[in-house]
């Protein structure tokens, strides 16, 4: 899949994360996250393996997440991208 | 418990709740969200480009998600308005609920306390990186509205005294003569100077968010707060990325909010420990040059006069006809005037 525009998925609301994703030349990956010193590296390992699953080695992604659990960000993760490819 | 966009009576609910609490209802926004509760409103936003402001939930309502809910919504509109980046002002007793919600801390003074949620400074300043020298540099602000020979006289000015100099041109697109303009005749006219750096300021040096006042042209506590939260900014978040330690700034015989600004200027950067050194306006005619005198000029086809006030890059956009329809603007603000 493939990131074509911009697009976003999810709240701002505890428990959940927002995500917005736009096409790049690059894969980056920027996480704010209320839990960062704690967890970032798990949320960051559950990011890359949604994006693999998706097959998205190209894009912007940015995350605001206020402690979701990581069903959720791969689900976030998933919809933004879907939204993204145009499905 | 849901949000809904507002109608006139809903409209004037949400400014009764805005003002029960405390706050000053400002009709100037892109966007207003509310939740309801069973039909009454118990919480609201709103969003002025990329500046949330009027943010109120109703005692009863505190402790639950309102406050995510509505800053969801502000923030999905500021983007599908292109902003990436927002802005809130606030009190300092609410700052933890907002870093809460990832927004983070870009400074605070006395009562205010200014957060922002995006890629914000941190990308801005990623993004000049490359630009940053060490060194013992020097920074002016300008708005360029347009680039004048003062402009030019104090940048030479400060060139000389500093190992780099960053050339900061206003990015808010409040005035006559648009950024792209604004940034190009800066450049243009500072060519010939090898160490001189122009940049844009992005939103963290005399924007609508740091600093309405400025363009509002008016004086009150408001105006002396954001200002002071705008100067903080620069002393704390800007100069020490660009080893800035000396700021250079042209007297201000005329506009009052500019001259307070400046005083101000010298007091805050110069507890930050960066200089803050104000040079005496250039005279043209026995008046001193400004970009104000520029626009008068323009708008009344003086163009000897302008040979005087502007270099040549100035002149020659001024005489070209991509320019006119500024002049044909400035003719019609002068009418209504």
């Amino acid at each position: 899949m493939q990131i074509l525009r911009k697009a976003s998925a999810g709240t701002m609301q505890s428990s959940d994360l927002m995500v917005v994703v736009e096409p790049s030349d690059t894969l980056q990956v920027d996480i704010e996250s209320t839990v960062k010193k704690q967890y970032e590296h798990l949320i960051r390992a559950r990011i890359a393996s949604t994006l693999e699953e998706l097959e998205i080695s190209a894009g912007h992604i940015q995350v605001s997440d206020r402690g979701a659990l990581d069903y959720a960000i791969a689900a976030r993760i998933e919809t933004a991208v879907r939204r993204a490819s145009g499905e | 418990m849901g949000p809904i966009l507002f109608d006139q009576p809903a409209l004037n609910e949400a400014r009764r709740l805005i003002e029960s609490h405390g706050l000053r209802f400002e009709p100037e926004f892109d966007d207003l969200v509310g939740l309801f509760d069973d039909g009454q409103l118990v919480a609201c936003g709103a969003r002025a480009g990329y500046v949330l402001k009027m943010l109120v939930i109703e005692a009863s309502h505190q402790g639950t998600d309102a406050l995510g809910e509505l800053v969801t919504r502000l923030i999905l509109s500021a983007m599908s308005a292109g902003y990436d980046t927002v802005f809130i002002f606030t009190m300092p007793q609410n700052v933890a609920s907002f870093e809460a919600l990832n927004f983070r801390m870009l400074v605070t003074h006395g009562q205010t306390a200014l957060l922002e949620h995006g890629p914000g400074l941190e990308a801005y300043l990623a993004l000049h990186a490359s630009q940053i020298s060490p060194g013992n540099n020097g920074a002016v602000v300008i708005n360029g509205n347009p680039f004048t020979l003062g402009h030019l006289h104090l940048v030479e000015f400060a060139a000389r005294r500093v190992d780099r100099l960053y050339l900061f041109v206003v990015r808010e697109d409040q005035s006559v003569f648009p950024f792209a303009v604004r940034f190009r005749l800066a450049q243009a006219a500072t060519a010939h100077l090898p160490n001189v750096t122009v940049l844009d300021t992005s939103r963290y040096a005399v924007s609508a968010g740091t600093f309405p006042a400025y363009f509002l042209k008016q004086l009150d506590e408001v105006a002396a707060a954001q200002m002071q939260i705008d100067l903080l900014l620069f002393a704390e978040r800007i100069a020490p990325c660009f080893h800035v330690a000396c700021r250079f700034v042209g007297q201000e015989p005329l506009c009052e909010t500019t001259a307070a600004y400046n005083k101000m200027m010298a007091e805050v950067l110069e507890a930050h420990l960066i200089r803050c050194v104000e040079l005496p306006r250039l005279v043209a005619n026995d008046l001193p040059i400004s970009a104000t005198r520029v626009r008068d000029a323009f708008a009344a086809n003086d163009f000897d006069t302008l040979r005087e006030l502007v270099p040549s890059a100035t002149l020659a956009f001024l005489q070209s006809p991509s320019a006119r329809p500024i002049a044909e603007r400035l003719r019609s603000k002068m009418e209504k005037a």
